[in-house]
């Protein structure tokens, strides 16, 4: 059994994505980028000394669920959402939703899930993807970050939706219950884009938005000092690639994803200013490709030492400036 | 010898590829177009660090910014897949 009519895409972000093919199945046309950006996805934030972070490290989003809540706030869409003791009960009802024709999304450690190659499993326990029906043992899952409608054996899937560790899963799924008949798009991105900005700017906290990159800047250069050895520092290194590139960020840490927002935003808005804002993202993010490229050149060289981490420093503390003088601009645009 | 545009640009491509990782010890026409360039097989063995290399290059010749990784992926598989993806999109700028 198959829900008819579900539309599998591939997508930047998975949790971005699972939101678009949800909205979509459920009749609305919106693109990702729209929906990441009315839910305020662009963020930063540096943390260390916390339990959680041991070793110092980075997001460039805001939190997992976030975009869910900020979309149901900006949109008016309703979602169901489930938490799960008990295995059981947790797949029983998947498998219930599933035979209601409901797409149901799934948190899930990535770790789990059997159709990727065991060389790309690794264990993040934010994963989301949607299951859209279930054949003998096998779930038919669409994964947005493939280009075509996947199986997964039914145990994989309890496994995976059933992880411990950080942010464990605990069985998590979603869908949507409703859409609104009329949605107000241009409030909608207005609201969204005010929050990013706010977000980037004025949470007064030094470890978040742009003085999180500024903290960042500052202290990369100490991180020799945590690590056990040259190659658990190297590692840590080349993680910021992992973290900038290739953790679904749509490139350059979802700076791209946002300037394509912006596009958007520009055409919906009648504002040609979000249009040469988007085209400055755009260069602005090319600057964090190169900071990505730069860490995985030295970390693969084992090339650590201050210099070249002065360097790299010196690099971010660059994107700090250019992304305050961006969300500056950006917030008088939509003032 | 051909001189097919198809055949220039991956010429162009294998040039590129050398340059950018400043390789000297594989012969250009060792580097055959159909096999993958990642995890052996082809007379070039490139990792994913050289493959952001690869990626910045094509934006820095070629003008066309790759911003979806899972499209970057695919595209850097061969010499085929970066000279179909180069003369299909040169005019669109941003992927």
């Amino acid at each position: 059994m198959v829900i008819p009519d579900f539309t599998h895409k591939m997508s930047a972000h998975c949790e971005s994505g699972a939101l678009t093919s949800l909205l979509n199945h459920a009749g609305l046309e919106i693109s990702e980028p729209l929906v990441f950006g009315i839910a305020s996805g662009v963020f930063f934030g540096y943390f260390h000394k916390a339990k959680a972070f041991p070793f110092p490290t980075f997001i460039v989003r805001n939190k997992p669920g976030q975009m869910r809540r900020n979309i149901e706030k900006r949109l008016g869409v309703e979602f169901a959402e489930y938490r799960f003791k008990d295995p059981a009960l947790g797949m029983s009802r998947l498998d219930e939703l599933i035979s209601r024709n409901i797409p149901t999304a799934c948190q899930v450690d990535f770790f789990y899930l059997d159709y990727v190659p065991s060389w790309e499993r690794v264990h993040i326990n934010v994963h989301f993807m949607i299951v859209i029906g279930k054949e003998e043992q096998q779930y038919i899952v669409s994964d947005a970050y493939f280009p075509k409608i996947m199986k997964l054996d039914e145990r994989s899937l309890e496994k995976g939706r059933f992880a411990g560790g950080n942010m464990s899963p605990e069985g998590f799924l979603f869908h949507t219950r409703s859409v609104p008949e009329k949605i107000d798009l241009e409030t909608a991105i207005r609201k969204g884009i005010k929050k990013a900005c706010f977000n980037m700017l004025s949470i007064p906290m030094p470890f978040l938005g742009v003085k999180g990159i500024r903290m960042f800047a500052r202290k990369v250069t100490e991180w020799p000092n945590f690590a056990r050895d040259t190659e658990h520092l190297s590692h840590e290194i080349m993680k910021i690639n992992i973290l900038l590139e290739d953790q679904g960020t749509g490139g350059a840490g979802f700076r791209f994803m946002y300037a394509t927002f912006l596009q958007q935003a520009s055409s919906i808005l009648r504002l040609p200013t979000l249009k040469d804002l988007s085209q400055e993202l755009m260069l602005i993010g090319d600057g964090w490709r190169e900071i990505s490229l730069f860490a995985a050149r030295i970390g693969k060289n084992r090339d650590l030492g201050a210099e070249k981490l002065g360097q790299l420093g010196a690099m971010i503390a660059g994107r700090a400036d250019a992304e305050e003088n961006f969300f500056r601009k950006l917030s008088k645009v939509v003032h | 010898m051909p001189t097919t545009p198809d055949y220039k640009l991956k010429m162009e491509i294998k040039t590129m590829i050398l340059d950018t990782l400043g390789i000297t010890d594989v012969p250009i026409e060792t580097i055959e177009d159909d096999k993958p360039l990642f995890g052996g097989g082809n007379a070039l063995t490139l990792d994913s660090v050289d493959a952001i290399e690869i990626i910045m290059a094509i934006q820095r010749i070629y003008g066309i910014r790759i911003t979806d990784q899972h499209i970057a992926r695919e595209v850097v598989r061969s010499i085929d897949s970066i000279a179909l993806f180069i003369a299909d999109n040169r005019e669109n700028k941003a992927i």
